[in-house]
């Protein structure tokens, strides 16, 4: 078989000029193909198998030899190629052409045996072609491994189940294991599935390895968009072993520029993967996952040591097409020249000392409303082109005005200075004459310039003690006290309401006024009223006390002007300090009962009760409505003592015939629901029924119920002394009233069985 | 000459005071790897790795590589592709760009067209002068989209196209892009395409500024790249012509595929300003 050089040199001429017809011309390749392969055959020389070999890959890859005459010659080929592969030689170039032609075989002869189970000799060389090159995949030198990743990602393609794009017309679906017929007498279905499954792990394991090559890396990931997209039954898998890749974790110390090159290789290949997925299928359920895993890509690289430093700081163009900014041949001139605005005259803030932008809209943005990262992504691109002119200018400019104030103010802060040098010895005089509380505060402010000498040189310094304060003064500021807390109520009004649900869980055991909400102020404010100057008031000298107004006083009256302000919304308020005057009132003649002596003959005690009781009713009476009869019921009810004048004020409300209805109501509630009450009330209800006619139908009922021998009484009296005057029955009613102690008439008539 | 102030903080144009378009024909980039491939020229002659240099609308950048490796002392086998969806060429303002289709329009049709328009303006923006390089070069722009793989070129080869001769069967073992984005939508395409050739190839990106100058630097980058890939795919042919790749050691049983990452690292060290990227991809 030896032949010489020029021999060879000429055949190879001869085979270049068939290859040139072919390319020329499809339709030759079968008559070229089983033509040459008698010359390219396993005992051909290397040079005539090298060309053998990459003309047999180029022409079962060709898009213009048709599939059906592939698949026929695919066949006549199986042999040389099995021959070939099976050398001992193992010559890379060989192998590589010869896997290649594998890969483009393997679909043609799996077609072909589907629809030719009987030919068992083609598979059978298509299957240890098959097995050798999986065998020997791990033994071969990159280059020709490359191309085994491709021959089992083929491999794959081919033992899964495809898409069936038209049943009707098999000849055009793609081949894989959905056009294989089940009961196929050589293609084992499950068998099949199997082994492909096997090889996408294989495929797959060079994104779990260590160290994996960036060659090996990109070859795969390049060669998985076609299985991803065909495939669904894979492509999860495929996606999620990809998911788990990063690239950034290949990288070897040290960090040669080759490694750098590597790894950038695989990230950027990994993302144009995953975008040419997320592309063809933006609905695909792990689309938010490769996005995270771009962005994650992104955030690993290692580029900040790597080419972006290199770059040029000029920003990028549109880069499609040339446009005319593109060729633009710019002028060389020197960076602009920045117009620095003077600065604001008086005090200069921060942001006025570095804004050098006259855009208003600009200088009052505020850069803390766009979020953190998204700065970062501005700002460092930003800083890396800024021009280094320009920034130097700017700083400069910057500078200066800084330089400028700082010299404005030294001559202004000396002067200030020597001033407090001269208030420093008056300011210290007061020391002398303090008190031992003042010494102690002393003792504590002449701690501080120990602890931080460097920044108080003053020495200790104690405010002088107030002079004390006049009565009046006093009184002044305890109004003044007094007006603030009233602000508090005025200021809480509206927060109390949510609370009312919680003040009533709270239950009895509660600490009044623990809550601050409104009914707390209140709750001090009667308190501090009633309570506070107890004992205090009941001084010996009652004729010159008078004439001064106290505390206690003035925050009554404050609080009933408090209330008539706006009685109806004000109505629990007056109720409660009506409550605590009550009671101060009973503790107030418990305790000077208990301390009083024999010899103290009149010993009187204030009492705040009566009268106040007596100046709200006055107070809100004239503006009462017919409709506020709830309010005004549940004030009658609730305040703590019904006394004969009150119920002659209620009885006061029947002069106005509109509110006859409201008086005599108010009357039955009371007569009702309030024993201790119930014969005053019953007395000032007969007044009205005699002095009101409008008031005897509703006033008769109650009366009839409650007094029924009295009424048949006045009704007598009514017929037959129509003619005697009103004057004549008033005394004797008046008088009946008027003995009762009202202090001790409720005691009477609860006694009193009704 | 103009001075383009884009380019004082590039170091490629240090290098050599930029000429106008066409180069001149004697621009060669000297390669340190030169004096290897000279000394094996009669065996490493007949092996010539096949390129193809991709760019936007296939005028400027890849065109410029497309003539430097075909003119280049060992000329390379090369064919040239533009990713943008039209050819696009500066008009009498931005907003107005002169529009063409890719793979129907020729240089010669785009040039008369413009000649007509504004012989001033085309003239001294170069784009004439660019056309005019263009129609010497091949016939029009191709978009690399619609470019099917394993196609037969001979009609490019019988219509002169330089750089023809080697890529008759349709086939690239090198694509080098111009810019980032060209190389994504290479890759990408590449990806859509569904590799039915089961062939491997390598794509590379050099980042060149679409402008003249730039892509005469960008030009002679490609070239330096391409004759080391080229040298070092040689020296594999020639240890397994001779030896046989079983008898080689060490270094030389490493196969050129494997080598790549350290030519683009080395590469890239003596043109710091073009950043590069690779990948492996499939036909």
């Amino acid at each position: 078989m030896a032949q010489s050089g020029d021999q060879v040199v000429d055949q190879i001429a001869q085979l270049n000029a068939a290859r040139n017809l072919v390319l020329g011309d499809a339709a030759f390749y079968p008559q070229i193909v089983n033509g040459v392969l008698p010359i390219i055959g396993a005992h051909a020389r290397a040079e005539l198998r090298r060309w053998g070999t990459e003309f047999l890959a180029e022409t079962f890859a060709s898009p213009a030899f048709a599939t059906a005459q592939k698949e026929q010659l695919a066949t006549n080929v199986l042999q040389t190629v099995r021959s070939i592969l099976e050398l001992p030689e193992r010559d890379q170039l060989v192998l590589k052409n010869i896997i290649q032609t594998a890969a483009s075989l393997y679909p043609l002869v799996f077609r072909y045996i589907i629809h030719h189970p009987e030919d068992k000799q083609s598979w059978e060389h298509i299957e240890a072609i098959k097995q050798d090159i999986l065998r020997r995949w791990d033994s071969f030198s990159f280059s020709v491994k490359i191309c085994c990743i491709k021959f089992a990602q083929r491999v794959v393609l081919v033992q899964t189940h495809g898409p069936i794009a038209d049943p009707r017309r098999p000849e055009q679906n793609e081949t894989s294991l959905a056009i294989v017929p089940r009961n196929h007498q050589i293609l084992s279905l499950p068998n099949l599935e199997a082994e492909a499954s096997g090889l996408l792990d294989r495929i797959l394991a060079v994104f779990q390895e260590d160290t994996s090559d960036p060659i090996l890396v990109n070859a795969t990931l390049n060669c998985l968009a076609a299985l991803i997209r065909n495939r669904q039954s894979i492509s999860n898998k495929i996606i999620n072993a990809i998911l788990n890749f990063l690239p950034a974790r290949h990288a070897r110390s040290p960090m040669t520029p080759t490694v750098r090159v590597g790894i950038k290789s695989m990230e950027r290949t990994s993302r144009a993967l995953l975008i040419n997925i997320m592309k063809r299928n933006p609905s695909h359920p792990l689309v938010t996952k490769m996005q995270q895993h771009i962005e994650r890509l992104m955030q690993s690289r290692v580029e900040p040591a790597d080419e972006t430093s290199r770059k040029r700081g000029l920003p990028t163009e549109p880069t499609d097409g040339l446009d005319d900014a593109k060729r633009a041949r710019l002028d060389a001139d020197t960076p602009p020249i920045f117009k620095i605005p003077p600065l604001p005259p008086g005090r200069i803030s921060y942001a006025q000392l570095f804004t050098l932008t006259q855009d208003a809209g600009l200088s009052s943005f505020d850069v803390k409303q766009l979020p953190a990262d998204l700065l970062v992504k501005i700002v460092v691109p930003l800083l890396a082109r800024v021009d280094q002119s320009s920034l130097n200018q700017v700083i400069d400019a910057v500078r200066t005005r800084y330089q400028t104030i700082q010299k404005q103010h030294i001559p202004q802060a000396q002067p200030a200075a020597a001033d407090e040098e001269d208030d420093y010895e008056p300011e210290y005089q007061p020391m002398d004459i303090t008190s031992p509380a003042a010494d102690q505060a002393g003792a504590v402010s002449a701690d501080l310039p120990g602890a931080q000498p460097d920044l108080v040189s003053l020495g200790p310094f104690v405010l002088p003690r107030p002079p004390p304060l006049g009565e009046d003064q006093a009184a002044e500021a305890g109004r003044g006290a007094v007006a603030r807390v009233f602000g508090m109520l005025a200021t809480t009004t509206i927060t109390s309401n949510p609370t009312k649900g919680q003040g009533q869980q709270l239950g009895f055991s509660r600490l009044a006024g623990s809550t601050f909400d409104r009914d707390s102020w209140v709750t001090l404010l009667t308190r501090l009223a009633t309570r506070a100057p107890s004992g205090l008031e009941a001084s010996p000298k009652p004729e010159a006390d008078r004439r001064k107004p106290r505390i206690s006083e003035s925050i009554r009256e404050t609080l009933y002007r408090y209330i008539l302000e706006d009685f109806r919304g004000r109505v629990n308020v007056g109720i409660m300090w009506l409550n605590e005057e009550w009671y101060n009132d009973r503790i107030q003649m418990k305790l000077t009962a208990s301390h009083r002596k024999d010899e103290d003959e009149e010993v009187s005690v204030p009492l705040h009760y009566d009268p106040w009781v007596l100046r709200l009713l006055d107070g809100f009476l004239p503006y009462l409505d017919s409709r506020d009869i709830k309010i005004f019921i549940r004030f009658l009810s609730e305040i703590p003592e019904v006394t004969i004048p009150i119920a002659k004020r209620i009885a006061s409300l029947a002069k106005d015939p509109e509110r006859v209805s409201l008086c005599v109501q108010s009357f039955m509630y009371l007569i009702m629901f309030r024993p201790p009450a119930r014969e005053i009330c019953l007395d000032a209800l007969e007044e009205v029924y005699q002095n009101y006619e409008e008031s005897r139908p509703s006033a008769g009922k109650v009366l009839s119920k409650w007094r029924p021998q009295r009424v048949e009484q006045l009704q007598s009296e009514e017929a037959t002394l129509v003619n005697r005057t009103v004057e004549t029955k008033l005394p004797s009613i008046n008088i009946a009233n008027g003995v009762r102690d009202p202090r001790t008439a409720h005691l009477a008539d609860s006694q009193t069985p009704s | 000459m103009a001075y383009d102030p884009r380019l004082a903080g590039a170091g490629t144009a240090a290098q050599q005071p930029p000429a106008p378009p066409p180069p001149p024909e004697t621009a060669s980039a000297p390669a340190p790897t030169s004096n290897a491939s000279t000394n094996s020229t009669e065996r490493t002659d007949s092996y010539k790795l096949r390129f193809c240099t991709v760019c936007a609308s296939n005028q400027n950048r890849s065109m410029e590589a497309h003539l430097r490796l075909s003119q280049a002392s060992s000329a390379f086998p090369v064919i040239s592709f533009g990713t943008g969806s039209l050819v696009r060429l500066p008009g009498p303002s931005i907003t107005q760009p002169n529009v063409y289709n890719f793979n129907s329009t020729s240089y010669s049709q785009m040039y008369d067209e413009l000649l007509s328009k504004d012989e001033r303006l085309y003239r001294n923006n170069g784009i004439l002068n660019m056309l005019d390089r263009n129609r010497n070069v091949k016939w029009g722009p191709e978009r690399f989209q619609d470019w099917v793989p394993g196609l037969p070129r001979i009609d490019h080869v019988s219509k002169g196209d330089k750089g023809a001769i080697g890529t008759e069967g349709g086939v690239v073992d090198v694509i080098i892009t111009c810019e980032e984005r060209c190389w994504d939508a290479v890759v990408d395409d590449l990806m859509n395409k569904g590799s039915p050739l089961n062939r491997p190839v390598h794509v590379f990106n050099v980042d060149i500024r679409d402008n003249h100058e730039e892509a005469l630097v960008g030009g002679k980058a490609i070239l330096d790249l391409a004759t080391r890939l080229n040298d070092t795919a040689a020296q594999e042919q020639k240890a397994l012509g001779a030896e046989g790749w079983e008898n080689g050691i060490g270094e030389a049983r490493r196969s050129f595929d494997e080598k790549v990452p350290e030519i683009v690292a080395s590469w890239q060290e003596k043109w710091p300003n073009l950043p590069a990227l690779w990948t492996l991809a499939w036909l």
